[in-house]
């Protein structure tokens, strides 16, 4: 069975990118706004210009920090049991993180998000049976800005079972989020069996900002694992040509790499990233191009050259409203995943410029993610599958519905979407003339009322939320909102 | 063609082509002949970029291309400021604007993209760069008197640095002197008017509109 895959570079080309990376932290090197970071990285051999912030690196030292790199990582749902592994052509598919608005599933409305908003998300997240990892998708206006990005873990803790991917927006956010694992799953299983992977973006072009460097430097003291995410916009942050984006993202990567291994050896990476087309026309940052496809599977080969897991935000959608446009763009993006064996494809629900998280989009990606998946798996071939015996028995004329090879294969073999419409044109307009976003409403209603999260162990719960009140306590925040 | 009014026209063909060298050369010919240079910035520099940020409203140009136009503008100012201060004169512009990323964001490419439209519409913009402490932008406005200052926050977090920002002016006494607007991925009208901004721009385009608005400019 040949697994139907896709090539954007040869093997010479990502040997190229390669070599020409590190040449480039060779000789333009990388900025770094954080003091501890450069001392290190000068003690370690690495040129670094403590006024400009600028740190040159050695080749020897992007190769050792290659070589401490663990090839597989593995993110645990909170129970400690299951687990998906990032490794090899699997493709799990992630809900979209840290947006700042809400698109009411109800009314349209584009709005700032609640808590109960969250809680919403994490619930049909978990439900979903072609979403693996939920993320904290939204950043709610009810709580202070200042504690947002643990409130977001601790929510989606108490309402999703599935891994996490999330991000710190404040110095205090990793070793917080540590003690909300080590809540949930002991403190030797932080970084045994971590149920939460951070983000972790470059600011292109070849910059590190301060507060990026410490949320990778506690992860990597922690053992959390990160996705490092080089965002290169095509012509604004980084050259118009997608091979020249896809190289400075790739230097950006190895230097994120670096300060994570030379920190603590064996810090588990993905490479990530969400390159995006920086559209002339209207300065905008877009991720729905056909191109931003084309980059994110040249970060997949460059993973696998590399021997890291992979992930990048092909799911995204830069449609406005929940239209044509906000399904035919993920669409693409899943393909285009499972065939360049991308381990993270990221962006579900996600639409906006990666600003706005819509539930209607979220259920049909579930949809379109199972599609994809079964696209990759292919065609399997063995005398069961290409069943000449049964094509000989039922002979020219015939039908196959009777027989028990159609009974058991035709489930086997097809992915059934839940919402797309495979109706006969009569029954359709019988059950109502709905279109695809009124079927997904009542998809949306139907499971929030109906489906039910596995409930924390009540002793775990009771850990979490001391750790989550003494995280408020700390900022002096009182009051929160129910859940 | 009178070789003034030859000049001048290559001069704009130049920055609308943002093509510094090509500038830099028609306008050092400009001081040699002995041409207003004043004139020259106004009739030739400024309606070059004016034209390219009216082209690029319009869709029919890219942002790179008005980036371009007002990089070649600069070079053929600095040639002809000198002369133009020789002559005891000065550079009209419409209004003043001091322009930067709050501290604690080095976000550079949504702040650089309105500062440059602003220049193509007409003003002089002094751009502080990325990470700008509050206090920077209150010595900003002391020492260069801007009539608008102009705020950018890429994340949640630094976007407070706005309200810190305002507030710093205030208490220096400074704000009836200048108008503050802000702008950036999640900042939003609301947020503009709880901290006390003059205007919010959620992109380039409503950037360019609200400066000509604030001016009482049509747009």
């Amino acid at each position: 069975m040949a697994r139907p895959r896709i090539e954007v570079l040869s093997r010479d080309e990502v040997e190229e990118i390669h070599l020409r990376s590190l040449n480039i932290l060779n000789r333009v090197g990388v900025r770094i706004e954080h003091e501890e970071a450069l001392n290190m990285l000068r003690d370690i051999g690495a040129e670094v210009d403590l006024n400009k912030k600028i740190v040159r690196i050695p080749e020897h030292i992007v190769r050792e920090a290659l070589k401490r790199t663990p090839p597989i990582v593995r993110l645990y749902h909170r129970d400690g049991k299951n687990y998906v592994e990032l490794y090899g052509w699997s493709t799990y598919f992630v809900v979209g993180s840290a947006a700042y608005y809400y698109i009411d599933w109800r009314t349209g409305e584009i709005r700032r998000p609640m808590t109960r908003d969250l809680a919403d998300v994490a619930k049909l997240a978990d439900a979903l049976p072609n979403t693996h990892i939920m993320s904290t998708a939204l950043v709610p206006a009810d709580i202070p800005e200042i504690v947002a990005d643990r409130w977001r873990m601790y929510v989606v803790l108490k309402r999703c079972s599935k891994p996490i991917d999330t991000g710190a927006f404040t110095i205090e956010g990793v070793p917080d989020a540590a003690k909300l694992m080590k809540a949930v799953v002991g403190e030797e299983n932080v970084s045994r069996k971590p149920f939460m992977i951070f983000a972790i973006c470059s600011s292109p072009p070849l910059k590190w900002s301060s507060l990026t460097v410490q949320n990778l430097m506690d992860c990597a003291k922690y053992g959390i694992p990160v996705h490092i995410i080089p965002m290169p916009q095509t012509g604004g942050t980084a050259p118009a040509t997608l091979a020249g984006a896809v190289l400075q993202a790739n230097a950006e990567f190895l230097s994120g790499v670096v300060i994570a291994q030379f920190t603590k050896p064996g810090t588990p990476i993905v490479y990530s990233g969400s390159p995006t087309v920086f559209d002339q026309r209207f300065a905008t940052s877009c991720t729905g191009y056909i191109e931003v496809g084309l980059m994110s599977a040249a970060f997949s080969h460059l993973a696998k050259f590399y021997g890291v897991p992979s992930a990048s935000y092909t799911m995204v959608s830069d449609a406005k409203t929940f239209d044509q446009q906000a399904t035919l763009e993920p669409a693409f993006g899943a393909l285009i995943s499972v065939l360049s064996g991308i381990n993270m494809a990221i962006g579900s629900g996600m639409m906006l410029e990666e600003n706005g998280i819509s539930l209607l989009k979220l259920v049909i990606d579930d949809d379109i993610a199972g599609s994809a998946l079964r696209f990759a798996k292919g065609i399997q071939i063995d005398v069961e599958t290409l069943a000449d015996w049964l094509i000989e028995e039922v002979g020219p004329g015939g039908l196959f519905l009777k027989y028990r090879h159609t009974r058991e294969w035709w489930r086997k073999e097809h992915f059934i979407p839940k919402l797309l419409d495979k109706k006969t044109t009569d029954t359709w307009k019988k059950s109502g003339s709905k279109t695809l976003d009124t079927v997904a409403r009542e998809f949306i209603e139907k499971v929030l009322k109906e489906h039910s999260v596995e409930p924390l162990p009540p002793d775990i719960e009771k850990s979490l939320d001391n750790a989550m009140l003494e995280i408020l306590k700390k900022h002096k925040v009182e009051k929160v909102p129910e859940i | 063609m009178s070789v003034k009014e030859e000049l001048f026209k290559r001069l704009k063909e130049a920055v609308v082509n943002g093509d510094p060298e090509e500038v830099s050369k028609i306008a050092k010919k400009v001081v040699e002949v002995g041409i207003d240079p004043l004139e020259a910035v106004e009739k030739a520099l400024v309606a070059g970029v004016l034209e390219l940020g009216d082209k690029w409203v319009k869709g029919e140009v890219f942002i790179a291309d008005v980036v371009a136009a007002a990089d070649a503008m600069k070079v053929g100012l600095s040639i002809l400021k000198n002369e133009i201060v020789k002559r005891g004169r000065s550079v009209k512009y419409l209004g003043r604007i001091v322009i930067g990323t709050v501290e604690g964001d080095i976000h550079d490419i949504g702040k650089s993209i309105v500062a440059t439209l602003w220049e193509a519409s007409g003003f002089e913009v002094i751009d502080l760069g990325v990470d700008v402490p509050p206090q920077k932008f209150v010595e900003a406005v002391k020492q260069y008197k801007p009539d608008v200052v102009g705020m950018s926050a890429l994340l949640t977090t630094s976007m407070l640095k706005q309200r810190e920002t305002i507030e710093a002016i205030k208490q220096a006494g400074l704000r009836d002197k200048v108008k503050i607007v802000i702008g950036g991925a999640p900042t939003t009208e609301e947020w503009a008017k709880e901290i006390g901004a003059d205007g919010w721009a959620p992109d380039a385009f409503s950037a360019v509109q609200l400066i000509k608005r604030l001016f009482g400019i049509e747009g």
